[in-house]
Parts: structure tokens; C-alpha cells; sequence
């Protein structure tokens, strides 16, 4: 099932575009009940075609419809889903499930309306510790900060990112929530440090060129006049290379972009935040493919 | 055989070949003929008349034979004679060529050489043979091996040529004899040619001044027990670190089918040793072996056998070849239609070699590339190239998951071109817009491909297979698709690889293109062709309908290189082979000192198209660094070949560099290498070549001897009719055969009178 949209030929009139519905579903939409009980699921609904989806159901996540073989489509939005301690998007899952499945849906549609992208239009979360992980290269981990793996998926991990995988992790703040993080990164890789992304890096210019790196809020936060979820805290990208130079974990700390993917069809999130949160996935995305 | 024929009909079969049949009896053949028809009339007569008891079937019978004997006896008062030129003795020259080279110093089963039958054949006042012809003929002999010239007598001999051109000896001896009566010419050799020159363009003039060649042929038919390493294939140049797959040819004659080794070392150390099971008696073998040369520069690469026990020949188990290691960065572009992963990781497993530059435009989005690995901020900065000269500039393009019609039609005429034209190679990868399914057919690319393109398959949906990848036996023999670093175990690597997936389902490959690697699935009818490729034009195309080859680098161990390995092969190889505008090969790896070798210079353009106008130099430098300056001239039967002959006087290398120039711009330069060193060409071959000796008898209307049946040589030569002659009558009718034919006839009848009690 794939989705149509009118064509927006600027990202901002896109985040724009969502909000009033301007794309459309597929004709031959199936008609069933949608299991959507978020805010925004009345505009999903209108724009994704109702078909019964796996859900976020336990700390080791949904597997792939069967039916639908790993492989046919060139990419898939991959969500790592991990152990821990935290709470999941809808209240269900881990905290790996964070903004699950809204958020990635979300990003997957605008994704393929910015970049010329031959995705899988749904979400697909898979564990750390499940092989078939190393057949989606890219892989997107949030809220790490409460995140506690197992030592198969301390294992999973690495093989995948020794492999050639890139791991785009998102979503978490302060001290605290970095210590838990790189406590479990130290697991992966004992040594391997973990370095700034600063601005020249070719990263930012993958595809749009980014000048500034944003704190992006939760949309709780924007409702305060806030965007950091932490006193004092400033948005941060690092990284991991492997042993030949080349980037293989992009951190985006002190930020959350998986919010505003999530929620840029809301009126009341800024558009600044929403913008910056799909251009840089699109560039980390462009450059996951091609590096 | 000669001499039974010789004993019932007088003379040999040769005089027969050579003689007109005549009847020499005076009176006209009518007059005989009425007069045998009236003898014969009465003797049939006369079983007529006198019936006695006999039957008609027995008078006929005898009558017949009657007839016959009378018949017999009226050919022989006809006188039946051959008429023959013969030489008049000591007015005619008759060259004696000697062959000079190594091999005449073999040595047969029992320990002789072949140059014993020159001291039996040719010593002064004690050979028959030479006293036969020095009593009829003035002689001139002549030595040769790969040049020829006169000498006083055999003694002249030192039996030191490297090579024997057997062309070139009766071309030198047809001229410097072209102004003296000539009888023919006796060729003494082996009869091993190891020279490129066709001997027909040698037998033509000879077959037109009428002069024969009478071949003795030395040594044995069969040379055994021998190894002998046939040849080497492999090509002049090759990437620095590129794996190399080398077919060498190997026979053996009377040793067994064994196994032996084959070890393969440059200069200074061993690079590879494998072993090859002999075949049969005769019949070839091939021994593939796999290696990799690290190095920039020219190399000479040994490969040989070590020789087995008592073996007849040991300099004919090694052979020595050429190779340059190149160590140019080589650019390839790879335009990709969309962020994709095979991008990714085709760039990864390419990343640490040096000689391959792989050039990315991936668009983005419509009217968005990204570019990567480019030279300058120029390079492809309006998206892929819009002219030839922007094209050519890469020796290699591949192109990704791009519907046709992202290119206008003359970008489609110019990727064809670029292969056919230019020379380059194509690569054309599996993906949702590749193939069929992104509209190739009928686009002038669709002839380019190696591969059968079909209507585009799975609707709106699109197709997909999961497919499990083996090499074809094609497959298993090709440097691109061997897995290890020993070449070991081709289809264990590949059986071990997981499965990878296609969009693009296709079947057949194109008449005259090759598969090298193919898919099964359940859900196809038909294996998938994997990887195939065909040569077009001057360059070749590949198509590699995969889409996610990159799950060979991500789901097998950490350790595997197959992946990296695959692809690092296969883009070295769409490279390889990729002319320049610019040009130079010698048309021989390795000459002798003195020996002659022509430089070829092809002369292109920036678009390769011929340039004949160009003023070319070549500067040569020997090994021991002197250097000299030749113009390379338009050959004018080829549009941009030029070519310059030189002869290398010195051992060692040579370096060969061209320059090409045109209005006083410089259009390209290249450079080769030969190798001047002492041949061990005379021990490949070294049996007798019968058939090569009887073909130049044969064709020039002279006889093919060996030295057991040498004497009838000089008589031979007498009735050839070449030089000045005198008709010689020889009869005929006291051939014994024709009086013990009499005998049979005579006795048939009174033996048939006895049978039937007509006695």
C-alpha cells in the first residue's frame, strides 16, 4: 500500500500541508477499524490506509508482517527496540517505543515526499538482539536513557554496527539519561570514543545544508515556552567512528526529533523546530545510504 | 613400397607423376587398333568353330581371355613409353637448406642427435647422397633458423638459432637462386615453425617460379616421455593488487597421468604453486591459476614444472611472460537514481583501493544530486554528463536503479557509444528502475546490455524473488567471480553467501554474451541470470541484476570478504582493458636481439574518434639508457594506426613511450615495455612436423623424405622439370608387370580348360 499526496515543493508548506490534509489515501484503501487512540490519529487515519498493524506489545517489539518480505522494498524505517525500564509510546512496550508507530509513520511520509526514497511505508521495529536486524541498515533508537540491554542485544548491536549498520539514537537528556546511554554503549564498544559532529561535518550538508544544530522540544515542552527538557541543557550531536574513519552512530543529544516528526501536523508546534527535525533526518538518512 | 612398385613397373611412382604418357610405335594408333581388331575377330573365331564339347559359357570365357592376351600384346608393340624433362647434369643449382637452430641438437631415443644425418648425408668423397647430387647439380647451401644465409657446406653450421622461420629460409634461397637455373630446393629440418608469418605467403611465389621443394624431415614423430607447458594466457597489463585467473596448457607424452606442480615466481620470490593432473597422452590440459601482482611497473612472471624423471626435453616445462602492473587511479562513475544501500556498501568494499576512483552522482530528489569522490567542484556539477568529450572522461560507468527516461536520447546514443565507441565498460545494476522495469527497452542501451529484457514484470506491485547465487562453469573460471584469495573452493564461498533479492526478472542472456553467475527461487520458472556480461563493440557491458548485494557484507561473519572481495573484482574488471585515446602495443611480448619488432600506435581523440594527421614520437630507451627518438608513421590502411619497426640491440628492457600531437596539442601519450632475451622457443614443438613438411612438398610439387628413404632424393630431383632440361623418352613395355600379367592370362586359360576337361 503506498500513499499519494499533492505535491509540495517546499518542506514548510509541507509541515504545512499535513495539518489541513492535503494528502490523500490510496483508493483502494482497506476499511477497517483503525486501533489509533492518539492525539493526531484522526489525520493518520485519513491519510494511511487502515490496515491491522503489529502493535508495540512488549519490550522486545513487534516483528514484520510476515507478508510482507524483508527485502522487498530497498529501505525501511527501522526501529531498534531494546530492554529497559522505561515506558513506551501509548503506554505500551518499552521505552524504545517512544512516538511508536505515529512518529515513524509520520517521518516516513514526508520522508519520501523530500528525498526520492523507495521505502517501506510503514514502521518496523526490531529487536537488537533478533539477526534479521542486519538486514535493515539504518536503524533509529530513542530514549535511551532508560534503556537496559541485554547482553544478546549488546551482542546484536555491535555485529550490526561492525557490520556497516548506522544507528541514529534520539531522544534523551541530562546527565543522567547520557550516563545510562553511554553506560550501554560502553558495553558495545569498551573504547571506542564518542566525539562532537560539529557543524562542517558533510553530515549537515548530505542533503539540506544545516547551519545551526537545534534544541528540538517535546510538544509538551512547546506548550511552556520551553524546549529543553533539562535546566540548562544544550542540544548536542556526537558520534562514533568505526576503525577506518567513518561515521557509524549519530547522537542527537539534548533534542528530540522524534517529537516533532510526530507532531508537525499540530498547529501548535513550531514550525522552526519541525523543519530543522525533518531536514536533519533527511540529511543523516541521505548520508547513512551513501557513506 | 617404393621399391616393390619399382620392381614390377620399372621405375618409381614418381616418374609416373611426372612422365606424359606415350605410345611410340610408327603407324598411327588406328591402324594398330584395326589390325588387333582383326586378330582379336579371328581368335574369337575360332572358339566359335571349334565347339567340341565345351558350352557356350566356356567358350566365352576363353575367348575373353584370348582377347585379353592378345590385347596385351598389342599395347606392348605400341611401345607404350613416358615422356620426361629431365636435367641436363651440371647445368642446373639446386639449394641445399640446412636448418641451423637449437633443436637440431636433441637427441633421439638412442642417444643421436638429428644434425648425425648431416655428417651421413653431407661429408665430402664418403656420402652417396652428396656425390649423387654434387654429380648432377651445382649446389648452394644455405643455413637458417630465424634468419637464412649462404655457406660453404654443412660445416658452417653452428646449430645456435633460437627460433626457425621456414618461410623466411625459402624466401631468402628462392631470391638469391631467382637468377641461375634452379631444379629445386631440399629444406633439411625439423620442420618446427616458429615464426608468426604464415608459410603460405613463402609456398605462393615458390608455386609460381615453378621451383619444388623437396623437404627430409629430421627427428621423431613423437617426442617422449615429455611435459611440455604449451602456453601462458595472460594479459599485458593489469591493476596493481587485481586478482588474476591464468589458464596455462600442459601436455605430457609417455609419463602417465600424474599430478604435478606448477610454481609461479617473479624476480625475486614464489607467488603462487598449484598442481595439475596430466591428461591423457597428446591432449592438453589447463591449469588455472589464481594470483595477485602488488608493484607498479613491468614484470616477468616464470612459470614451470620441475622436470620429471627421465624426461627427453626440460627446457620445454617453463615458460616466461610480460605483464605491466598498472597503478593509475582509475575513475569510474555510478549514477544512482536514489539513496540506496548498494551504493553504501559498493563504495565501502572499494574505499581502500588505490587504482579505482568510483564517482557518485545519487540524485536526491528530482533535480538534486549528491556527488561524492569528485575531482573538483566542477566535476558532474549540471548532473550527468551532456557531451561526449565529459563522458569519455571516466573508463568506466555503472549505472544504478535510473529509469530510462531520466536521460534525453542522445545521453542514451552517447552511454552506447561510450562502450562501443569509447571503448568503456558498462555496469547496469538490479532495482526497481533498471532493466525492463525501468523502460530500456527499446532504447539504444537495450543493445549494449549482455542480457534479454522482457516485458517490465509484477504490475503496479513490482516483482520480487528471493534468490540463492552459484556460479555458472563459465562462472567458476572467471577472475570477477572467484571468492578466496587462492581461487579454492568457488562454489563453497558462494553456496555459503545468504540469499539476496531481485526486482528485475531475467532469463536469458544475448547470443554471444556469457553468464557468470545465476539465481534459483521457487518462484521463478527460470534460473535468474545474476551476473553476464558481452563484449560490444570496442568495450563490454555487465549486468548485475541483483538489488541488494550489500546482505553479502552485512549477514555473513565479520571475517568474510566476499562482498568487498566480489565487488573489487568486478569494478577492476569493468576497467580492464579500457583503451586511452593514445595507445602504444608491440606486436611481439618478447623479441631476440636484432630480431624486429613493430610499435602500433592507435590515435584517438578527446571523443576517440581516429586521428590520421597526428604527428607521433616514440622515444625509446634501452637497458642501458640510451634513448632514441623515431617518428611512428600513419600506416594509412587503418584510420589512427601508426606504426614504426625497430630492431632492440641490447638485452634486457626496453621502454617504449609515445607521444601524439596535433597542431601543436597534445592529444595523449602512453608507454610499453619489451623484453629482449635469448628464446627457448626451439624446445616447444620439438618433434618432427611431418605434416608441415609434406604440405610444402606437396604444394610445390616436391617430396617429403626422411632419412631412411633419402637416396631416391637426387633421382627425383632430375625429373622435376625445373631449370634446363632435355626430354627424356623411357618405355614401358618391358615392365615386368605387363609379362607377368601375359603369364596370369595364359595360365587363367589353360587352368580353365583343365577345370572344365576341355583338355
Amino acid at each position: 500500500m503506498r500513499l499519494t499526496c499533492k505535491a509540495s515543493s517546499t518542506l514548510a508548506v509541507f509541515a504545512v500541508s499535513l495539518s489541513v490534509g492535503a494528502c490523500e489515501p490510496l483508493a483502494d484503501a482497506l476499511e477497517e477499524p483503525t486501533q489509533f487512540v492518539s492525539p493526531g490519529s484522526e489525520l493518520m487515519a485519513q491519510q494511511a490506509p487502515q490496515v491491522q498493524r503489529p502493535t508495540a506489545s512488549g519490550a522486545r517489539g513487534p516483528r514484520m508482517d510476515p507478508s510482507e518480505a524483508s527485502g522487498r522494498w530497498p529501505f525501511y524505517w527501522t526501529r531498534a527496540a531494546y530492554s529497559g525500564y522505561g515506558r513506551g509510546g501509548w503506554g505500551r512496550g518499552g521505552s524504545w517505543a517512544t512516538d511508536f508507530p505515529k512518529g515513524d509513520r509520520q517521518f516516513l511520509f514526508v520522508l519520501k515526499r523530500l528525498v526520492r526514497l523507495d521505502a517501506h511505508d510503514w514502521e518496523n521495529a526490531v529487536s537488537l538482539a533478533d539477526p534479521v536486524l542486519r538486514r535493515f541498515p539504518v536503524i533509529y533508537m530513542v530514549e535511551p536513557g532508560y534503556m537496559d540491554m541485554t547482553d544478546s542485544e549488546v551482542a546484536g548491536l555491535r555485529r550490526f554496527l561492525d557490520a556497516g549498520g548506522f544507528l541514529i539514537v534520539d531522544d534523551f537528556w541530562g546527565m543522567r539519561e547520557w550516563n545510562v546511554f553511554e553506560y550501554n554503549m560502553r558495553r558495545v564498544y569498551p573504547e571506542r570514543p564518542i566525539v562532537d559532529i560539529r557543524l562542517d561535518h558533510k553530515i549537515y550538508s548530505a542533503y539540506y545544508d544545516i547551519e545551526e544544530v537545534k534544541q528540538v522540544p517535546a510538544i509538551g515542552f512547546t506548550r511552556r515556552g520551553s524546549t529543553a527538557e533539562c535546566w540548562g541543557c544544550e542540544p548536542e550531536v556526537k558520534g562514533m567512528y568505526d576503525d577506518e574513519g567513518r561515521l557509524m552512530v549519530i547522537i542527537n543529544f539534548n533534542t528530540d526529533l522524534g517529537d516533532a516528526w510526530e507532531w508537525a501536523e499540530d498547529p501548535s508546534y513550531p514550525l522552526q523546530y519541525s523543519t530543522y527535525a525533518y531536514e536533519m533526518g533527511a540529511n543523516m538518512i541521505v548520508y547513512a545510504m551513501s557513506h | 613400397m617404393d621399391r616393390i612398385f619399382e620392381f614390377f613397373f620399372k621405375y618409381r611412382p614418381l616418374v609416373f607423376e611426372q612422365g606424359d604418357f606415350t605410345f611410340a610405335a610408327p603407324g598411327t594408333v588406328r591402324m594398330w587398333l584395326i589390325a588387333a581388331g582383326v586378330v582379336g575377330a579371328a581368335a574369337v573365331a575360332s572358339y566359335t568353330v571349334a565347339r567340341a564339347k565345351s558350352t557356350v559359357f566356356d567358350r566365352g570365357i576363353m575367348a575373353g581371355l584370348r582377347v585379353a592376351l592378345f590385347a596385351l600384346l598389342v599395347f606392348c608393340l605400341l611401345q607404350p613409353a613416358l615422356i620426361l624433362s629431365t636435367v641436363v647434369p651440371q647445368q642446373n643449382f639446386v639449394g641445399v637448406l640446412i636448418d641451423d637452430s637449437q633443436s637440431m641438437l636433441l637427441l633421439d631415443e638412442s642417444g643421436t642427435p638429428r644434425t648425425s644425418f648431416l655428417q651421413d648425408a653431407f661429408t665430402p668423397d664418403e656420402s652417396e647422397l652428396l656425390t649423387a647430387l654434387s654429380d648432377r647439380f651445382v649446389l648452394r647451401f644455405f643455413r637458417f633458423s630465424d634468419v637464412a644465409s649462404r655457406i660453404d657446406g654443412p660445416g658452417d653450421l653452428t646449430f645456435d638459432g633460437t627460433h626457425t622461420d621456414l618461410g623466411g629460409a625459402l624466401d631468402a634461397a628462392r631470391e638469391e637462386l631467382s637468377g641461375v637455373p634452379l631444379s629445386g630446393l631440399i629444406l633439411i629440418t625439423d620442420g618446427a615453425h616458429n615464426s608468426d608469418r604464415p608459410l603460405t605467403e613463402s609456398l605462393v611465389p615458390l608455386q609460381a617460379a615453378g621451383v619444388p621443394v623437396f623437404t627430409v624431415g629430421l627427428g621423431e614423430e613423437v617426442v617422449a616421455p615429455d611435459i611440455e607447458m604449451g602456453r601462458v594466457e595472460i594479459p599485458r597489463s593489469v591493476l596493481e593488487g587485481s586478482a588474476l585467473v591464468v589458464d596455462v596448457v600442459v601436455t605430457q607424452i609417455g609419463l602417465g597421468r600424474r599430478t604435478v606442480p606448477i610454481i609461479v615466481e617473479d624476480d625475486l620470490k614464489i607467488l603462487a604453486e598449484e598442481t595439475v593432473d596430466l591428461g591423457p597422452d597428446g591432449e592438453p590440459v589447463v591449469a588455472r591459476i589464481s594470483l595477485k601482482l602488488e608493484g607498479e611497473g613491468p614484470r616477468r612472471i616464470h612459470f614451470r614444472i620441475p622436470p620429471q624423471s627421465g624426461e627427453r626435453v626440460e627446457r620445454n616445462n617453463a615458460r616466461t611472460v610480460q605483464i605491466e602492473v598498472r597503478g593509475e587511479r582509475e575513475k569510474i562513475l555510478y549514477l544512482e537514481g536514489e539513496p540506496r544501500f548498494e551504493l553504501k556498501f559498493m563504495r565501502r568494499a572499494v574505499a581502500d583501493d588505490e587504482n579505482i576512483q568510483l564517482v557518485i552522482l545519487q540524485r536526491t530528489a528530482e533535480g538534486k544530486f549528491l556527488r561524492l569522490e569528485i575531482s573538483d567542484s566542477t566535476e558532474l556539477q549540471f548532473g550527468f554528463p551532456a557531451s561526449r568529450e565529459e563522458l569519455y572522461h571516466y573508463r568506466s560507468l555503472i549505472i544504478g536503479s535510473v529509469e530510462a527516461s531520466f536521460f534525453a536520447h542522445d545521453q542514451l546514443q552517447m552511454i552506447a557509444d561510450f562502450v562501443s565507441e569509447r571503448g568503456g565498460g558498462l555496469l547496469m545494476l538490479g532495482g526497481r528502475s533498471a532493466f525492463a522495469e525501468g523502460g530500456w527497452a527499446g532504447t539504444p542501451v537495450e543493445e549494449v546490455m549482455p542480457v534479454v529484457l522482457g516485458e517490465p514484470a509484477g504490475g503496479e506491485e513490482g516483482f520480487f524473488a528471493e534468490i540463492v547465487v552459484k556460479p555458472t562453469p563459465a562462472g567458476l573460471a572467471h577472475a570477477a567471480v572467484q571468492l578466496g584469495e587462492d581461487g579454492e573452493g568457488v562454489s563453497e564461498r558462494w553456496d555459503s553467501l545468504p540469499p539476496v533479492t531481485i526486482v528485475n526478472p531475467i532469463s536469458e542472456v544475448r547470443l554471444g554474451a556469457t553468464a557468470l553467475l545465476t539465481g534459483t527461487s521457487p518462484d521463478l520458472p527460470d534460473d535468474q541470470v545474476v551476473l553476464a556480461f558481452q563484449r560490444y563493440g570496442r568495450g563490454k557491458s555487465i549486468a548485475m541484476t541483483v538489488q541488494d548485494s550489500w546482505l553479502w557484507q552485512m549477514i555473513p561473519a565479520l571475517e568474510d570478504q566476499s562482498h568487498e572481495t566480489f565487488w573489487k573484482q568486478v569494478l577492476r574488471w569493468l576497467i580492464d582493458g579500457v583503451p586511452e585515446s593514445v595507445e602504444v602495443v608491440t606486436d611481439q611480448e618478447q623479441v631476440e636481439p636484432g630480431e624486429s619488432v613493430r610499435l602500433i600506435a592507435t590515435v584517438g581523440d578527446s571523443t576517440y574518434i581516429e586521428v590520421n594527421d597526428a604527428s607521433v614520437t616514440a622515444r625509446i630507451t634501452s637497458p642501458s639508457g640510451l634513448i632514441e627518438e623515431v617518428p611512428v608513421e600513419w600506416t594509412v590502411e587503418r584510420d589512427g594506426e601508426y606504426v614504426v619497426e625497430f630492431r632492440p640491440s641490447e638485452l634486457g628492457e626496453y621502454e617504449v613511450e609515445i607521444t601524439a600531437e596535433r597542431d601543436g596539442n597534445t592529444l595523449g601519450s602512453d608507454r610499453t615495455y619489451l623484453y629482449t632475451a635469448a628464446s627457448d622457443e626451439e624446445y616447444f614443438g620439438a618433434n618432427r612436423h611431418t605434416q608441415t613438411l609434406r604440405r610444402i612438398a606437396d604444394e610445390t610439387g616436391g617430396q617429403f623424405y626422411t632419412p631412411e628413404d633419402v637416396a631416391s632424393l637426387p633421382d627425383d630431383i632430375r625429373i622435376t622439370g625445373a631449370g634446363v632440361t632435355l626430354v627424356e623418352q623411357m618405355a614401358l613395355w618391358d615392365m615386368p608387370f605387363l609379362f607377368f600379367l601375359m603369364l596370369t592370362l595364359m595360365g587363367a586359360e589353360w587352368g580353365f580348360r583343365r577345370l572344365r576337361g576341355l583338355v
